[in-house]
């Protein structure tokens, strides 16, 4: 709980200056810390300066874009990323979401709804329970929050963590997208299947051991994912 | 069963006009056939019959000049030396001696013994060549004696008569020798002749029949110039027809047809360009208008964030700002919200235009879809929902919530509440009513419900929403492979028909995502390509 009492710091990268003003000015007023940059270079470079826990990140970016940013972020660091999008763009979601982001919100944006997303997206990496599940070569640490697999340390996102402990707490049982976004993402009834999708491929590709041919974390035709135990 | 039936008729009559379009094509080549085989016909006949009519002549003339210049030879000669009363003996002999000569004629000697009698000479003997065998009309004529003066120096000629005994032509001649003596007549048989005529007149008829035959290859060959053209013309004008703008032909030649095929490709040329150029003033109209709305995109961010700040500020204690204020401040907040959901509609209905919308599918609940939707709208008091639970199809759920909140948001602005929202299956589809209990649906409204910006009159308040939200309705059921329908309920108010199919047919379907080992790219999406084009 003591994690809450800390205001959290958030990184935006805008271009725009009266939508940085505004939504920094609407975040501030919403109890976060906030730094903003005005390019992806800029935001890099701060932060290496200060750890932010959460960035907010505009796709649309001069010089590298946000979705570049947000792999050159991911190469080195797990930290939350919120896209902002253009919803004109759906493909800028799925790009957006496979170069690693934890969720997006759409222009115009709503203070609230950019608030609220990131207190869930913070709230991802709470521990709440103290045991530990393994799954084959996996194993979960519920109480310290980490991931090993053959003995090795995983580096997970929050969002992939708390995907992966949802999953785990009903092994061998059949989570609709929907389901999954409630519990991982905290969204409404409207919620964007393709985030569970782009976030179980992430997930795949550091805990299989054949991503392309996954034995863990298992498609359900029609329905959603499961995980399973190899046999 | 009428099903069956009028499917059964039209198949007859779709087979029936194949016949008789195949019927009317080939008449052009029947028509050609026919008008060649006349031309040649009519030359062959008359050209044969005047060959045939010439040489008739030519050669009978010939025969029986030389005939009769021989019986003539023959009768002065021979006739001519007989005494003026011979015997029967001597006329048989003359006449026989008569008949030997080249061209064998038979002949007969009539005339008067001393006695008085009249006597008989044939070549043939008795049985031959008789009197009986010579036609009155020539008896009469060679008998009859003519005045003679300037102009005819003999009492007598020579007279000719072509006669046909037994389907043998001959020729028959009289005289008689002047200054007294016997009457000869003389029979040729003018069949050698009749026979040459006859092979003849078989050539001429061979000859025609084979004219009639090249003139029908001919006109085949001449049909099938002109109608291979024609057929690739009209090809060329289904395709073009078919909006496959860029059909051409190749065009070779200088005749007629070269000119009309240089025609169509002029046209098809100007089609093409005009259709390009309209295409693209669309495209220009529907570039400004996605560029314009996400220009204002941006400021609109801007201001929905601060404006926030302006709502809690309303929300929080009352008296933290100024009464004179206040108002303006709502009045900021609530068009900000409607130029907000302008926007974000002139960007959905750009992203139609433009096709470039993607489904998400999900396999959706949709008592929960659309009980979630009116919930989150504060609705649930005037809407009732008649579902069954567990009934779940494959839909965008973001864009069925659309369609709902449109048609539903709809029901309650025109029609008032209670609105009755009711789902059933139907065959391989899910059917959504939304039916309100207002007045209906003009009849000369309900044709223009779902045209963007239709305001049913001028004088119709401006604050009724975009004008933008059936259309939008209809472009995402479109997108699904559905439909909605207007239409006025017998019983009162409007009712709205939205139907989707259940699911995507196994063509749509993703592949299975992780068992067939595929990697990136597998997991993303069920987006597929936008299916509706308006």
């Amino acid at each position: 709980m003591g994690q809450n009492e800390r205001v959290p710091s958030l990184l935006l990268i805008e271009d725009d200056d009266a939508i940085r003003t505004a939504l920094e000015l609407s975040l501030t007023r919403q109890g976060h810390r906030v730094a903003t940059a005005a390019s992806g270079e800029d935001g890099l470079k701060l932060l290496r300066e200060q750890r932010p826990d959460l960035i907010v990140l505009d796709v649309m970016l001069p010089g590298i874009d946000g979705f570049e940013v947000c792999r050159r972020i991911r190469r080195t660091d797990q930290l939350p990323i919120i896209l902002l999008t253009a919803r004109s763009d759906d493909i800028d979601v799925v790009v957006g979401l496979e170069s690693g982001a934890d969720d997006y919100v759409v222009k115009p944006i709503q203070g609230r709804v950019l608030d609220a997303r990131i207190r869930a997206v913070l709230r991802r990496g709470e521990r709440e329970s103290t045991d530990a599940a393994s799954f084959g070569s996996l194993v979960i640490d519920r109480a310290a929050m980490t991931v090993t697999k053959n003995g090795e340390d995983l580096q997970l996102t929050p969002t992939e963590l708390r995907l992966l402990l949802e999953l785990s707490r009903r092994p061998g049982q059949a989570l609709s997208r929907q389901q999954l976004l409630r519990l991982v993402w905290e969204h409404d009834y409207l919620g964007d299947s393709r985030l569970v999708d782009a976030c179980v491929q992430r997930l795949r590709a550091k805990v299989e051991d054949v991503p392309s041919s996954p034995t863990l974390i298992r498609t359900v035709r029609g329905v959603g994912y499961r995980l399973d135990a190899p046999q | 069963m009428t099903q069956a039936h009028q499917g059964g008729a039209h198949g007859w009559t779709g087979a029936r006009k194949g016949v008789l379009s195949r019927l009317r094509f080939t008449s052009l080549r029947l028509r050609l056939v026919v008008v060649f085989g006349l031309v040649a016909l009519t030359a062959a006949v008359s050209a044969s019959a005047i060959a045939y009519w010439l040489n008739r002549e030519a050669v009978l003339t010939r025969t029986q000049d030389a005939v009769l210049r021989d019986f003539e030879q023959e009768m002065q000669n021979r006739a001519g030396a007989l005494p003026e009363r011979p015997t029967q003996d001597e006329l048989q002999h003359t006449a026989g001696q008569m008949a030997g000569s080249d061209q064998r004629f038979s002949v007969l000697l009539v005339g008067r013994d001393t006695e008085g009698r009249t006597v008989y000479g044939s070549s043939g003997g008795l049985n031959g060549f008789s009197l009986r065998d010579v036609p009155k009309s020539l008896r009469t004529a060679v008998n009859r004696t003519q005045k003679v003066d300037g102009a005819n120096k003999y009492p007598y000629h020579l007279y000719w008569q072509r006669i046909v005994d037994h389907d043998t032509p001959y020729l028959v001649a009289g005289t008689r020798v002047i200054g007294g003596g016997p009457t000869g007549y003389m029979l040729k048989s003018l069949e050698p002749e009749a026979k040459d005529l006859n092979s003849l007149a078989w050539s001429l008829g061979i000859a025609t029949g084979l004219a009639l035959i090249g003139s029908a290859l001919l006109a085949q060959a001449a049909a099938t110039t002109v109608l291979k053209p024609v057929q690739r013309l009209g090809t060329a004008a289904r395709r073009l027809g078919e909006g496959k703008l860029d059909t051409r032909l190749r065009v070779s030649g200088t005749d007629e047809l070269a000119d009309l095929s240089r025609t169509f490709n002029y046209a098809a040329e100007a089609l093409e360009k005009r259709v390009e150029d309209m295409a693209a003033r669309d495209e220009a109209s529907r570039r400004f208008v996605a560029d314009m709305s996400h220009e204002l995109r941006t400021p609109l961010t801007a201001i929905t964030a601060v404006t926030e700040i302006l709502e809690e500020e309303l929300e929080a204690e009352t008296g933290s700002m100024d009464p004179m204020i206040e108002p303006a401040v709502r009045l900021v907040v609530s068009e900000t919200r409607r130029l907000n959901d302008l926007v974000e509609n002139l960007m959905e209905v750009t992203r139609f235009d433009a096709g470039t919308a993607r489904l998400v599918l999900d396999d959706v609940d949709l008592a929960d879809q659309i009980t979630a939707c009116i919930d989150a709208r504060a609705w649930l008091d005037a809407v009732e929902l008649d579902a069954e639970r567990g009934l779940h199809a494959r839909l965008d759920p973001r864009r069925l919530d659309v369609i709902l909140a449109n048609l539903i948001g709809n029901a309650l602005k025109h029609g008032g509440s209670p609105v009755r929202v009711s789902v059933r299956e139907a065959d391989d589809s899910i059917v959504i009513e939304v039916q309100d209990h207002g007045p209906g649906i003009p009849e000369d409204v309900l044709p223009h419900v779902f045209d963007r910006f239709y305001k049913a009159s001028a004088s119709r308040p401006r604050s009724e929403g975009s004008g933008l939200g059936l259309s939008i309705a209809l472009e995402n059921a479109h997108i699904h492979g559905g439909e909605i329908t207007a239409a006025n309920s017998p019983d009162s108010g409007a009712v709205f028909t939205l139907r989707l199919p259940r699911g995507t047919s196994p063509a749509e379907e993703q592949p299975a995502e992780d068992e067939l080992g595929q990697d990136s790219g597998t997991d993303r999406p069920q987006g597929e390509d936008s299916k509706g084009d308006a």
